[in-house]
């Protein structure tokens, strides 16, 4: 994982750059001897290289931010349905007990758990920006995935868990939790899991304001 | 402040100008924190700071270089 470099840091080693630059430009004639050469070759590859590589991984990391996804007006009842006062609503329990990281709730169950998954995830978020920007995007409780969900995120975490290879209802029909470790019974649509965020029945819940 | 007459150095000038462009890109973007900030920074910071590490490269090998 890597290690969150504080934004004050990156700004700093910006304005540093940019001062040696500005340097750089008014005297280029340094760059005639050979202290001068090296001077040029840190300023003008080496520091923005670092500067880049080091912003690129810093907004990467925010990417996967519950605040970063619920920025976005039109995701604003996905974030408010993680408060709902309703264990039956999946997203809710997952968020308010814990079972997802608070600040990283959305890309927690909305990566692929594979070898390329955050890739993935980075390009569908290119097409949600897309969708946004370029398109009518639906209304809120409109608003469908592009591909049905895998329960390969849900067993990331869930599988080998007592709870879930013990549990009375996974285990009533010996076919059943091979068939959901196949994926070829969902956990979300095939009536066990069915209310996740339900955007489209929040005006008839509680809510619950407690937690983080 | 005027570009050098030297074609060396003013390829490491318009190289630096670029590269400042690119930085303060980004910078803007740490401090926007926006959904299309990421966007920008990479296209458009990131185009900058590539051009212009592209153009310090080039002068490298392209223009002979003054002697120490």
């Amino acid at each position: 994982m890597p290690v969150p470099v504080p934004v004050s840091f990156l700004l700093l080693l910006i304005l540093f750059s940019v001062s040696l630059i500005a340097l750089l430009f008014v005297r280029p004639g340094v760059t005639v001897a050979r202290s001068g050469k090296i001077m040029a070759f840190l300023v003008l590859f080496f520091l923005p290289l670092l500067c880049a590589w080091i912003g690129v991984s810093s907004e990467l990391e925010r990417s996967k931010s519950t605040a970063f996804c619920l920025s976005c007006h039109i995701m604003e009842p996905y974030g408010k349905s993680l408060h709902v006062d309703d264990p039956s609503y999946l997203a809710a329990a997952h968020f308010q007990n814990h079972r997802v990281p608070a600040d990283e709730a959305c890309y927690t169950c909305h990566t692929n758990y594979t070898m390329f998954g955050t890739a993935a995830s980075k390009l569908r978020g290119l097409r949600h920006v897309y969708v946004y920007y370029f398109t009518t995007p639906p209304p809120p409780e409109k608003i469908k995935l592009y591909d049905p969900f895998n329960n390969r995120e849900c067993l990331h975490c869930h599988e080998g868990a007592r709870s879930f290879e013990q549990g009375a209802v996974h285990n009533s029909d010996p076919d059943l939790l091979p068939a959901i470790k196949a994926n070829k019974k969902s956990c979300l649509s095939s009536g066990c899991h069915e209310v996740v965020h339900n955007v489209g029945t929040l005006n008839n819940v509680k809510f619950w304001n407690g937690g983080t | 402040m005027t570009l050098s007459p030297s074609p060396f150095e003013r390829r490491l000038q318009i190289s630096g100008v670029l590269i400042i462009l690119g930085l303060l890109v980004e910078a803007l973007c740490l401090a926007w924190r926006g959904p299309l900030a990421f966007l920008v920074f990479l296209g458009l910071g990131g185009l900058l700071l590539f051009a212009g590490i592209v153009v310090y490269l080039y002068s490298l090998v392209s223009i002979p270089h003054p002697r120490e």
